[in-house]
């Protein structure tokens, strides 16, 4: 009523809403662009890496080389080296689908709906995770949690219509360089389910990047996926047609 | 004395103890078919879930069954255990590998569990070689040949002779894959087999799984399936560490459930049938009494008992029972083993259904089970001397002075 009757006050609420707001949302593109960037730290606009997966579970203890090539979030695609058993495995990813490509059996396989859930080549990473973590800034709605003079804390909380596994992420990302810390996964029950460390940082490039990550299933303690980076180079001059099933089954 | 004197009471009314009788022997006899008929259903229900699939036994790692975990497996040489070698109620041991993964040919892909089998063994386990609806059964001389469900191959369009893909994961972490050909379709019915069930040889899936000379439980068929739980007790001191023996009734308690509550069920149908069998009895003989009630003032009046006059009128119910139950008796197993010889073929009205883990399959097939003749007859006997307590009561209390003066 005190508000109502005189013009002048309006304005002044008007002015410290649009004060409370602009903040708010200068933040929300910031967060946005924050996640983007971790999530595509180590494919740029394009980019190749060869990277070294080692894998420990309770029954058995592996490590992969292999090699990698991305383009922009959409096209991903991994070729196993060594063990020479495994030589030549292949995954490929386009937008939303995976393929497998098998040398044994000299076939192509797409990984159907059902199975995108499953452990990617016996790593405690998921099919989902290859296709999902890269659209994180779209398929949840986030917010900053806590900012330190180091950190920020950015809580992730997934979208009423996004098709997503995780109840809840929590990205802890460095000020400086920008660079992610760690990332806690928590299911639907909100127990926390899955942590990622990042570790080794480096300047590649004009990039500044975590070399080894790992992944940590926290219901099984004693197992582990370190993925390290051996090599990683960026902005490489390759198009959709280098993702194609046909260079999948044969480099 | 009393029993020929019962035995000529009975037929005085001639008209009226045939009704009764008749009423009698019919019930009796349909509660013999019916039940019959519903042990057929669980019979065929138990052994669509023991014979296409578990066995009676299964031998596995403790909580294999619940988990289905891929490293609880056990040497193959286990399946030649002393223990199970020695027990004579095993009729046959099948040794499995059981892996879960996703079938493909081309762009079609399904999930699937594929058991490893020495197909000979299995043969002897389980009865899925006679539910073969193209092609044959598995052997071991044919590597990766292998028998899918009938709605398996009609998802993936798949006809014996050809070629998938089999992935899964490897016991030693990497991708388990290699070439499958389609040797053999079968149709059970219960459409978890039909849709997700593959039978290969055992040699061949332990090298897709990096497994070898691994099993993951053995899969056992005894003499007679409702000994299952007190051979598993039985065994169970004898075998190894680490190691557990289920019947059907664990790996399939809402079986073990329906089961035992059709005994009850039983029951509650007998009553309900007899209640109304009763009733007519009673009918009977509150008539009869009634009319007789100048009879018995004589017979009292002349000296005898009134438990002799109770006796006489039990004795009559009795003995309409004994007739009606002999006559019940021969027809209920003569239809009976028209409905276990020849049965009903139901299938142009309904499918099979999935109930309990069990299939229940389209047809009214009968089968003999001691209870269900001893049940009905036990309670047509108890039935006819409870309807017949209360008219001997009356007569035997009659005051013989009042009762000779009764037209």
């Amino acid at each position: 009523m005190f508000i109502d009757s005189t013009p002048l006050s309006r304005s002044l609420l008007s002015l410290l809403i649009l004060l409370s707001i602009l903040p708010g949302t200068a933040l929300a593109l910031d967060i946005q662009s924050v996640i983007r960037e971790v999530e595509q730290q180590y494919m740029g606009s394009s980019s190749r890496a060869r990277t070294t997966m080692q894998v420990k579970t309770s029954h058995w203890e592996r490590t992969l080389e292999m090699e990698a090539w991305s383009l922009e979030r959409d096209y991903f695609l991994v070729r196993i080296l060594e063990p020479a058993k495994e030589r030549g495995v292949a995954t490929l990813k386009r937008n939303r689908e995976v393929w497998n490509y098998l040398p044994k059996v000299d076939r192509i396989i797409k990984v159907p709906p059902s199975m995108m859930g499953g452990s990617w080549m016996g790593s405690h990473i998921t099919n989902d995770d290859l296709v999902k973590a890269n659209h994180i800034d779209e398929d949840f709605h986030l917010r900053l949690l806590e900012e330190t003079e180091s950190n920020y804390v950015i809580e992730c909380l997934p979208k009423e219509d996004a098709a997503v596994v995780w109840g809840k992420i929590i990205y802890r990302v460095r000020k400086t360089p920008q660079v992610p810390e760690q990332i806690d996964y928590f299911d639907e029950e909100m127990v926390r389910v899955r942590e990622i460390h990042f570790a080794d940082i480096q300047q590649i490039g004009k990039r500044i990047v975590p070399l080894r990550l790992t992944v940590l299933p926290l219901e099984k303690p004693d197992e582990m996926t370190v993925l390290h980076y051996r090599e990683l180079v960026y902005d490489l001059d390759l198009d959709e047609s280098y993702f194609s099933l046909r260079n999948l089954e044969s480099p | 004395m009393l029993l020929s004197l019962a035995f000529r009471n009975l037929w005085r009314n001639r008209r009226r103890t045939l009704l009764t009788l008749s009423a009698m022997v019919v019930s009796a006899a349909l509660l013999i078919l019916a039940l019959g008929v519903f042990s057929g259903m669980f019979k065929d229900m138990l052994a669509s879930a023991t014979e296409q699939y578990y066995g009676h036994l299964v031998f596995a790692q403790p909580e294999y069954h619940l988990r289905r975990d891929l490293f609880a497996n056990l040497p193959v040489d286990i399946a030649n255990h002393p223990a199970l070698m020695n027990e004579s109620e095993i009729v046959s041991r099948s040794p499995r590998l059981r892996s879960f993964g996703l079938l493909s040919k081309e762009l079609s892909s399904q999930p699937v569990e594929i058991l490893g089998v020495i197909p000979e063994l299995e043969q002897q386990v389980t009865s899925l070689q006679n539910k073969i609806t193209a092609g044959r059964y598995p052997t071991l001389d044919d590597p990766n040949g292998a028998m899918i469900g009938r709605g398996l191959a009609n998802k993936m369009k798949l006809r014996p002779g050809d070629e998938l893909v089999f992935v899964t994961q490897a016991a030693d972490g990497s991708i388990g894959n290699d070439l499958l050909i389609v040797r053999g379709v079968f149709a059970t019915g219960d459409s978890r087999n039909d849709n997700n069930l593959v039978l290969a040889p055992l040699p061949w899936l332990q090298q897709v799984m990096v497994l070898p000379d691994r099993i993951h439980e053995v899969a056992m068929i005894l003499t007679n399936p409702m000994l299952a739980a007190e051979i598993a007790d039985r065994l169970s001191p004898h075998l190894p560490e680490n190691t557990e023996v289920l019947d059907w009734g664990d790996l399939l308690p809402e079986m073990r459930e329906v089961i035992a509550a059709y005994g009850v069920s039983r029951m509650i149908i007998v009553t309900i049938l007899y209640l109304a069998t009763g009733l007519g009895i009673l009918n009977t003989f509150f008539m009869s009494v009634m009319e007789r009630t100048r009879e018995f003032g004589i017979l009292m009046a002349q000296g005898m008992r009134p438990m002799a006059i109770r006796g006489l009128v039990l004795l009559e119910t009795l003995l309409l029972g004994g007739i009606a139950l002999a006559i019940g008796l021969f027809c209920g197993s003569l239809m009976t083993l028209y409905m276990h010889q020849v049965g009903i073929d139901l299938t142009a009205y309904i499918t099979p259904i999935t109930y309990a883990g069990g299939t229940i399959l389209p047809r009214l097939h009968a089968v003999f089970e001691a209870d269900n003749f001893l049940v009905p007859a036990g309670m047509l006997l108890l039935i006819s001397l409870i309807a017949g307590f209360l008219p001997a009561n009356r007569a035997a209390r009659l005051d013989p002075v009042v009762a000779v003066r009764e037209e």
